[in-house]
């Protein structure tokens, strides 16, 4: 089986793009994805990272990827379809795709963007071996009335590197995290904690 | 699925290329990402002039899907010039339904106002924007604004308002009143009057922000702090009306001053035309 572009590349994109940009707007909110478009059977990505690379991705925007990642041929396939540019170091990069691990490593930096052009940032697009809405960590900010909770597994690296978007603010990464057909976001602009260290709160008082 | 056969043909689905759309989709995210922050885009001619809601066309454009419907107002009403055919423009180029109430509508694109009822979660509302850069009156560098957008460098923002205060004993800037977006960046409404402001403050629809002629987007996300400019001695306040909606009779709309006659006459409407019908039609 190879990689497989939208069956109806317009309105496919366009229905993708809405959960993107919901999930981006409401931080800590799951969205399911169509299963479709097909990937190869040792594809290391799920549907939501397929999809997301296919709505965002053209020949306009670089993607780094991460080498855990690139199985059954993904980087050939995701330039035979948008037309990418695929890049050798995180920080070039408009897209890069990482899992936790990736991101445990200090070594890999991404472009965060400058005070006075924020935007220009990488965005994480992340895969996870889990993403639900029950879990440690705590978000507030921008989109969220009161909080919400998200699970990720593994994810320590991943939520340390997104908590400190808050002393850099505006400048920061994005993250699109995915995990199978699910799509979550969490924005530079959500702070985080960690109930765990709450839960440590009253012991240290003692 | 809705039926394409009363579309333009020969134009892709919402008038737009999809290059153009994943470009501003990308923008949008960003903007959504950095509350209030102007994010700089390619923006694109549209068939009809700039001033005329070429941002807000384009943003639409990008976001807009064939199920879903498409409520478009110009100063509240939904049967003025620039809504009509504006309105007429994506039935033509994306086929999809359109409908002048506020409830029944998944994509609002708007000039200047915000609709009363309160929207909800999952709404998508898509602001005209003539002038994006709230310092662009006091700094008419692009650069020196960015610079200071990002120092937060801000204190102009009060002295103009203080101004008026000199001038006029109260803030008399009554429409594209500035506001603080989550505590950040100060960000121009786009020229709602300063009524429809504290409709930004927590509301649970998306705001997205779009100015055609100056290729600038930004957003802000639903939940999400709004704070009006003002002093604590001079707090900021909305328009009030002595009387009612004249049609309606509410009291808690923001109301439009018509002219009867040339003797004087006048009378004060409901600027939502949508919201004053829908009142009527509940007491008739």
């Amino acid at each position: 089986m190879q990689w497989s572009a939208f069956d109806d590349p317009v309105h496919d994109s366009q229905r993708a793009y809405r959960q993107l940009l919901s999930t981006m707007a409401e931080p800590g909110t799951v969205e399911d994805m169509l299963e479709s478009p097909l990937r190869p059977e040792d594809a290391a990505i799920g549907a939501a990272c397929w999809a997301t690379l296919l709505t965002l991705c053209d020949l306009d925007t670089r993607v780094w990827l991460t080498p855990e990642l690139a199985a059954g041929g993904l980087g050939e396939g995701l330039r035979f379809h948008t037309g990418s540019r695929l890049v050798d170091t995180p920080a070039e990069a408009d897209f890069a795709l990482v899992t936790p691990a990736t991101l445990a490593d200090p070594t890999r930096v991404f472009n965060e963007g400058s005070d006075i052009y924020p935007d220009r940032s990488t965005t994480l697009l992340v895969v996870l071996e889990r993403l639900d809405t029950e879990g440690p960590w705590r978000l507030q900010g921008p989109g969220i009335p009161g909080f919400r909770r998200l699970g990720i597994g593994e994810g320590d690296a991943l939520m340390s590197r997104l908590a400190a978007n808050q002393s850099r603010f505006p400048r920061g990464l994005d993250a699109i995290l995915t995990c199978g057909a699910r799509l979550a976001a969490v924005p530079r602009s959500t702070r985080i904690t960690s109930s765990r260290v709450e839960e440590a709160d009253p012991c240290m008082s003692q | 699925m809705n039926d394409y056969s009363d579309a333009t043909t020969g134009y892709n689905f919402a008038y737009l290329d999809e290059q153009t759309k994943r470009m501003i989709r990308r923008g949008l995210l960003k903007a959504v990402a950095i509350p209030g922050y102007q994010v700089p885009f390619g923006g694109r001619e549209m068939p009809m002039p700039y001033g005329w809601g070429t941002g807000g066309m384009q943003l639409t454009a990008s976001v807009l899907g064939q199920d879903d419907v498409l409520k478009v107002i110009d100063q509240g009403a939904d049967d003025t010039t620039n809504a009509v055919s504006i309105r007429a423009f994506f039935e033509r180029v994306a086929g999809v339904t359109t409908t002048s109430a506020t409830a029944e509508a998944d994509v609002i694109q708007t000039r200047h106002r915000i609709p009363e009822q309160p929207l909800r979660q999952g709404q998508i509302l898509v602001f005209q924007v003539p002038i994006p850069e709230p310092l662009r009156f006091i700094e008419p560098s692009e650069e020196e604004t960015r610079l200071m957008h990002a120092l937060e460098e801000y204190g102009v923002m009060h002295v103009k308002l203080y101004e008026d205060i000199a001038r006029h004993g109260h803030i008399a800037t009554t429409y594209a009143y500035p506001v603080k977006v989550d505590g950040r960046y100060v960000t121009d409404p786009s020229p709602i009057p300063k009524f429809d402001n504290p409709k930004l403050h927590m509301a649970e629809a998306l705001m997205l922000f779009g100015a055609g002629r100056e290729k600038r987007l930004y957003a802000i996300p639903p939940y999400t702090r709004v704070e009006s400019l003002d002093f604590e001695d001079h707090p900021f306040e909305v328009q009030q009306w002595e009387e009612p909606c004249a049609i309606c009779g509410a009291r808690d709309t923001f109301l439009d001053e018509v002219i009867t006659d040339d003797r004087g006459g006048r009378m004060f409407v409901c600027s939502d035309t949508d919201y004053c019908q829908s009142r009527r039609e509940e007491v008739a």
